[in-house]
């Protein structure tokens, strides 16, 4: 079952109505049975794999709690680490691995028969698995008490909001709310609708719309030119935005309508004026994520090395979440890119900040637009790698940019026009958020009016313009 | 060395990392409150402070440092092992 | 409080409930107002085409059964169904509602055989929604799109929905013009230029079952309707193996005694790239030549 689906229309207000009359005590029976009746609906063996990871993560926990001795708590926190880890490399990077080598034998003429592999990609393993390893670091740190009861510790990882794309929460956050579930707080629950009307607009009106042109272009990159290929390359990064961010919004809005507070995931990204305040407002929870359980070991062990030795953290931080986003090269030249920037950042940072201070820079609009339109412009840029399917495609993408212009292809009317009407509202939506909080309400205003046909065109708006199924399509004759 | 040798000895280093000559400590200061303190400027703070006071850290010391108070008091303790 | 959710939650929803039937019926009058474009077409092909000779089909029916070509050799008037991006059921649902309305003498069911199971076939019936009220025959087809079209079609804007600007625009003088149409037939006018294709190893694919029905049922009910039915594979521009569909085409219609022709391999189309729009589309010129020689291979089977 997934958010956007009729299915999660029918099971939500069901599941709502049927957690808030649990008695207390058994609350997180209800939402875990609930959150394991929600992943079987998508694949029911992958279950397992989830029941397996919940499995050694609290057995290896319960023991590192249990045990004081250092050296064996080390250990156990690299068997669960390794245990846990095992099946998201085997499903997500053995298939790509074995082709690679594959590739490179042959071209070496050496004919050895590997099994061809294609696995599918056991939903939501990339995050439960980072949540599961979350956990145990927390334990082995002691920054946590260690959850005894496994129904409650199966609850966080599975808990069916976040299962597949995040927030990657953290247990510290998440386990005592599942321990004692809070009573019902009627403005978080009103909060939470909102918060997931909005990401059904982000996703179905914007993402979907956006992805469908970008799609058609980059679907069939050789027969489109530079200029096309230039707007889906700039369109990219806003479906993006509006596609994971408008789930997260779902994901963070079904679990306030529980009464759970979730930590959020986008913080109008598109306003950032450096890379560095970029990865603090674009995916946080992974930047976070990432930031205490790979970057800063790193870097503590380097510090030796001062500077360098962040800029090499950064590097390899970002390698990883490359290769955490998806098994291709594309992806880990998209890590590199981020590294590079966020490293040629840190290094310039002293200069910069002087540079701006002497000229009062910071103070100024124009400068202002000027540093966020470079980050947008940079992060798109790397997005190209993000996007593409292979290398190849990638250069291409650049080449045509440079080379071949054209007329732009824009697809069908509805494309274009809802595309616009529906970025339009959003970053519209951003942009006074950012800039003028407290004005412009539509969903908070004060006035009940307002309010009430706000939620009521949003809903329309989804109808009208909205892609409920991919019944749409660009109909593209090359 | 007590608490205020120790924010007096701190005091220089901040400014130095944070590139903010008006700094002023206090226990409740975090990186929320100071420009440019963030996770990479974080790392080269606590080598600084490492090779000032001549001790050494564990990772797991980092995690319990919420603010410049919590620093202090590893600082100290640090000193007295 | 449990109050206060409910009184909130109605009078949003009487508010939805407002604007979703107002602009519904809107849209709903003016999409059956238009009078050219995909919407016209399809239409026009359910409600009122009357013709004697009739194709079934996807965009490769749109663009590759010319019209003139057809009425001048036999002699019948002719009407081109095809509608972009439709499968299987799109053209059984054409043909039932034509058949609750009168008997076409020739049927040509122009179909690349997509039987594979999970593409889009399903969602895309969302061609039909505007028809699920006032065609009761079409019901079962819609409902195959999900278990939920029931519900879904509660709301008066869902089966109008993203159809908008093609709504205006259906409506609009130009556009008989930007999307002009000949009995259904769009001609395409430009080159593909690449060069060919080819593609040897096509991928194993599941079989959808329904599909397979569907495809049957459809031959069958157009057979007891007493047309002559022909089915045709058109031409592509890329070298191709047989694959199961195709497998699956000659064996049901072989066991239906209707002819299956299959022109995708046809070397005066693999040869000659300017006959085409685009690898799946023949531009007008070589949708002139392929409507001369299907009708005149029709031909000795229509002794009138």
């Amino acid at each position: 079952m997934v958010f956007t689906s009729f299915n999660f229309l029918i099971f939500f207000p069901i599941l709502a109505v049927l957690y808030w009359i649990t008695p207390s005590r058994f609350k997180w029976i209800t939402l875990l049975a609930a959150s394991y009746f929600f992943y079987i609906n998508i694949k029911p063996v992958y279950a397992f794999l989830l029941a397996g990871v919940t499995l050694t993560t609290w057995l290896f926990t319960v023991l590192i709690a249990k045990t004081g001795n250092e050296q064996h708590k080390k250990l156990y926190l690299t068997i669960n680490i390794i245990l846990v880890l095992l099946p998201l490399f085997f499903f997500k990077y053995f298939g790509t691995f074995n082709n690679e080598v594959f590739t490179l034998m042959q071209a070496w003429n050496v004919r050895w028969p590997l099994p061809e592999m294609t696995l599918l990609l056991p939903i939501g393993i990339s995050f439960y698995t980072f949540m599961a390893i979350g956990y145990t670091v927390d334990v082995y740190n002691e920054d946590i008490d260690v959850e005894k009861n496994p129904g409650i510790l199966a609850l966080f990882v599975s808990f069916f909001p976040l299962i597949l794309s995040g927030p990657i929460e953290r247990a510290g956050n998440m386990l005592p709310q599942f321990r004692k579930p809070p009573a019902f707080d009627y403005d978080l629950f009103v909060k939470g609708l909102k918060l997931a009307l909005w990401g059904y607009f982000m996703k179905l009106v914007v993402a979907e719309r956006l992805g469908m042109y970008v799609n058609a272009v980059y679907g069939n990159v050789e027969y489109h030119n530079g200029s096309s290929l230039l707007l889906a390359s700039l369109i990219y990064p806003f479906q993006v935005y509006a596609d994971l961010g408008g789930y997260s919004l779902i994901a963070i809005g079904v679990a306030n309508v529980l009464g759970i507070k979730v930590i959020p995931n986008f913080n109008r990204p598109f306003f950032a004026g450096s890379m560095s305040e970029f990865w603090r407002r674009w995916h946080m929870s992974l930047i976070s994520w990432l930031t205490d359980y790979v970057y800063t070991p790193l870097s503590f062990s380097f510090r030796r090395y001062k500077i360098w030795g962040i800029v090499l953290a950064l590097m390899i931080t970002f390698m990883i979440s490359g290769i955490w986003h998806g098994a291709a090269l594309t992806f880990v030249v998209w890590g590199l890119m981020q590294g590079v920037f966020l490293s040629t950042e840190a290094l310039t940072n002293k200069r910069r900040s002087a540079f701006e201070v002497k000229y009062r820079l910071n103070r100024k609009t124009w400068y202002l637009i000027f540093t966020m339109v470079v980050t947008y412009f940079l992060f798109s840029i790397s997005q190209i790698f993000g996007r593409a399917e292979n290398l190849d495609d990638a250069f291409l993408v650049f080449r045509r940019i440079f080379t071949d212009p054209g007329p732009l292809f824009l697809g069908p009317p509805a494309t274009f026009i809802n595309g616009s009407i529906a970025l339009s509202l959003l970053m519209f939506k951003d942009f006074t958020d950012e800039f003028y909080p407290g004005r412009f309400l539509l969903f908070e205003n004060p006035g009940k009016v307002v309010r009430t046909i706000s939620y009521s065109l949003v809903i329309i708006l989804i109808l009208l313009i909205g892609i409920l199924d991919s019944g749409q399509f660009i109909y593209f004759q090359f | 060395m007590d608490k205020t040798e120790i924010l007096e000895k701190l005091t220089p280093i901040f400014r130095a990392i944070f590139g903010n000559n008006s700094l002023v400590l206090s226990d409740g200061l975090t990186a929320n409150d100071v420009d440019n303190w963030d996770s990479l400027t974080h790392m080269l703070l606590i080598t600084e402070i490492e090779n000032s006071f001549t001790i050494k850290f564990k990772l797991k010391d980092l995690n319990k440092m919420r603010n410049v108070g919590d620093m202090v008091e590893t600082i100290i303790s640090k000193l007295q092992a | 409080m449990v109050k206060k959710i409910i009184i909130n939650f109605l009078l949003v929803s009487a508010t939805v409930f407002v604007l979703d039937f107002a602009i519904g019926r809107t849209l709903r009058y003016y999409y059956f107002l238009e009078d050219s474009g995909i919407h016209y077409r399809t239409a026009f092909s359910i409600n009122n085409t009357t013709a004697e000779f009739l194709i079934l089909g996807s965009s490769r029916a749109t663009h590759h059964y010319v019209p003139d070509v057809f009425e001048e050799r036999t002699g019948m008037s002719f009407y081109n169904t095809g509608r972009q991006g439709t499968g299987i059921f799109h053209q059984l649902a054409v043909l039932t509602a034509v058949l609750k309305r009168y008997k076409p003498e020739v049927i040509i069911l122009d179909y690349a055989g997509d039987f594979r199971l999970g593409d889009n076939t399903y969602a895309r019936l969302s061609s039909l929604l505007p028809y699920y009220r006032e065609h009761e025959e079409l019901r079962w087809i819609v409902e195959q799109k999900s278990p939920w079209e029931k519900i879904k079609l509660l709301s008066e804007i869902y089966p109008f929905s993203s159809q908008v600007q093609q709504i205006i625009l259906g409506n609009l003088k130009f556009n008989k013009i930007r999307e002009q149409d000949d009995r259904g037939y769009v001609s395409l006018h430009s080159r593909w230029e690449a060069d060919i294709d080819s593609v040897d190893n096509l991928p194993k694919f599941g079989l959808d079952s329904l599909k397979i029905e569907a495809f049957t049922k459809l031959i069958r009910m157009a057979k007891e309707a007493g047309a002559k039915v022909f089915i045709i594979r058109s031409p592509i521009f890329c070298k191709t193996t047989w694959n199961d569909d195709v497998e699956i085409c000659i064996r049901q219609s072989k066991a239906q005694g209707v002819p299956f022709w299959d022109f995708s391999q046809d070397t005066l189309f693999l040869n000659h790239s300017y006959l085409f729009k685009d690898p799946g589309h023949l531009n007008h010129e070589g949708a002139l030549i392929f409507s001369g020689i299907i009708s005149d291979s029709i031909a000795p089977y229509l002794k009138r």
